[in-house]
């Protein structure tokens, strides 16, 4: 008995399909580097440029205190306008991540099947099939809605208003706020989707509206995990926001590329050691958030 | 047969008239005929996949017959509009197998929770949100009736089963139903607890005049304690008599395994 078993189970092939999979991949790679003409090469530094990456890195060790060359009278001191810069980065990672956050709210609810898709309480009719086609609708629009907000990063949509709007603060806060509610609202409509659905439709068998029971038997039980990728987000969102500085913005970003342009290593270090400390703090603060929320 | 006409008796609270329920073409529930008249206690007994839990979810609309009819206070669930259907669920209390709570909110918020069906939207997300002293009030003292007055402000996730179970009745209670329905509501606890929620449960509903419908496995806690046995096997309605009057032959007929060839339909 155990032996014809045995028979019928053929042994699988040493490579299975997996294998087959990560093969592919190894090969795709191998396939970019040669097509980009071993691009490593031009790592290495030439002759000029060996110099200035020693002093770089030279650099790390002592930031500035003070600026490297003079500057005109009344200017902040290096300090305190390194704080400054991060207290501005932190300002306008927190803008876009509000108007983020509302944005992915509705639209991740919309964007989730958990609305319209599963019928909680029975019924039928003509009616209720034209609004559930209706939903599907919606549904499909937010979706397609979403991808592209997503797929255009940030930096993009930060070139895109800079040349319609010029250099403000709007176009800095739009240009991370849509890219991130599109990624808030697919990570918040998965949540909202796997979060278990017994509470709701015992409201909904209870004479709850759909409404009722998405707010009050779905999302509480979504909630802490949004929670917590929306933090993780406002990280993301800091280091976009210093990384925006190199278009003008006044954020760490600015700061950084104009001492790098005087070649004033030392700066350079002084604020990339300021956001690298930001980064740091906003993770504890906010790992201590995330756990007293999802435990 | 149970299905007599009506001539003379009152309206019963909930009737099936036929009804059965396929599910991908196999029957959940079969010609169904069940009358229960206001203030009964009724226990559905049987195995498991008897087709219980169809028929408490058919009586709160939350399961559309195949064929046949559901009528709830003389109503054909059929006919009525989505707003009078809501209407009707608001006023039948439910208490599920899973109890359906949502862990991460206070006592006191899946309590409230059972008037969502009677409230608007905004007035809703007050009662939830920002409850008034008298909802509070009330709250607390129906959760004092089923013994866990002191829980109202705790995390539902930090109370225990057998805690859990009666916010659950609490939820149900709250609705101020008229009747209420629940599906094996014990089956996550010990049995001394078990006894202790059944009886809560026909206690409750005595003493405000509620019709209760409760599903159970256990045998012998629904001969304990409910009047109204309705035995179910395979989707059909084996038996439906008082408790003194089911027979041991009735019992066994129940829970007779398959397989053993048909005796008799």
């Amino acid at each position: 008995m155990g032996l014809e078993a045995r028979a019928t189970l053929r042994r699988p092939f040493a490579i299975g399909r997996r294998g087959f999979v990560v093969l592919a991949i190894v090969l795709c790679a191998v396939a970019a580097l040669v097509v980009l003409d071993a691009p490593f090469r031009a790592l290495l530094p030439q002759r000029g440029g060996f110099a200035i990456v020693r002093a770089f890195f030279a650099a790390m060790f002592h930031p500035a205190i003070g600026y490297e060359t003079a500057v005109p009278a009344g200017t902040p001191p290096l300090f305190a306008e390194a704080l400054a810069a991060a207290r501005r980065t932190v300002v306008f990672a927190a803008a876009a991540m509000s108007l983020a956050i509302v944005a992915g709210l509705v639209l991740g609810f919309f964007a989730s099947t958990a609305w319209w898709r599963d019928p909680a309480v029975g019924g039928a009719g003509a009616r209720r099939r034209g609004r559930r086609a209706l939903a599907g609708t919606v549904w499909a629009a937010t979706r397609v809605l979403i991808v592209g907000m997503r797929s255009v990063h940030e930096l993009l949509w930060a070139v895109i208003f800079l040349a319609a709007f010029g250099l403000n603060t709007a176009s800095a806060v739009l240009a991370i706020a849509i890219p991130y509610a599109g990624t808030l609202a697919k990570v918040f409509s998965e949540m909202i989707d796997e979060a278990p659905r017994d509470s709701a439709i015992a409201m909904q068998a209870a004479g709850a509206g759909a409404a009722q029971a998405f707010c009050f038997g779905l999302l509480p039980r979504a909630l802490p995990d949004m929670c917590a990728y929306s933090f993780y987000r406002f990280e993301c969102a800091v280091r976009s926001s210093a990384v925006l500085g190199f278009f003008g913005f006044p954020t760490l970003g600015y700061s950084i590329s104009a001492a790098f342009e005087n070649l004033h290593y030392s700066e350079v270090w002084t604020y990339l050691d300021v956001l690298a400390v930001l980064v740091v703090a906003i993770e504890i603060w906010s790992g201590s958030l995330r756990r007293r929320f999802v435990a | 047969m149970s299905c007599a006409e009506p001539d003379g008796r009152p309206t019963p609270v909930f009737e099936l008239d036929g009804t059965s329920v396929l599910y991908d073409g196999h029957a959940a529930l079969a010609d169904a005929h069940l009358r229960v008249e206001r203030g009964e206690a009724v226990a559905l007994v049987g195995p498991s996949g008897a087709g219980k839990t169809t028929l408490l979810r058919l009586l709160c609309a939350a399961v559309t017959p195949t064929s046949g009819r559901v009528l709830v206070a003389g109503q054909d669930l059929e006919a009525l509009s989505q707003g009078k259907l809501q209407g009707l669920r608001a006023r039948i209390g439910f208490v599920h197998q899973d109890l359906a709570l949502v862990p991460n909110l206070r006592v006191s918020q899946n309590v409230i929770a059972g008037s969502l069906g009677s409230l608007g939207f905004l007035r809703s997300v007050r009662a939830m949100l920002l409850p008034s002293s008298r909802e509070l009030d009330r709250a607390s003292g129906i959760l004092e009736r089923v013994g866990i007055g002191e829980k109202l402000f705790q995390r539902t996730d930090s109370l225990s089963g057998g805690q859990r179970q009666r916010v659950a009745i609490a939820r149900a209670l709250y609705q101020e139903p008229w009747a209420i329905l629940a599906d094996e509501p014990v089956s996550s606890v010990d049995p001394a607890r078990a006894r202790d929620t059944v009886a809560l449960l026909r206690e409750l509903c005595a003493e405000r005049g509620l019709t209760l419908i409760v599903s159970l496995h256990d045998l012998q806690l629904a001969r304990e304690i409910l009047p109204r046995l309705v035995g179910l096997r395979g989707g059909r309605i084996v038996f439906d008599r008082s408790t003194q009057a089911v027979s041991e032959q009735d019992f066994r007929e129940l829970y007779r395994l398959e397989g053993r060839g048909p005796d008799g339909a």
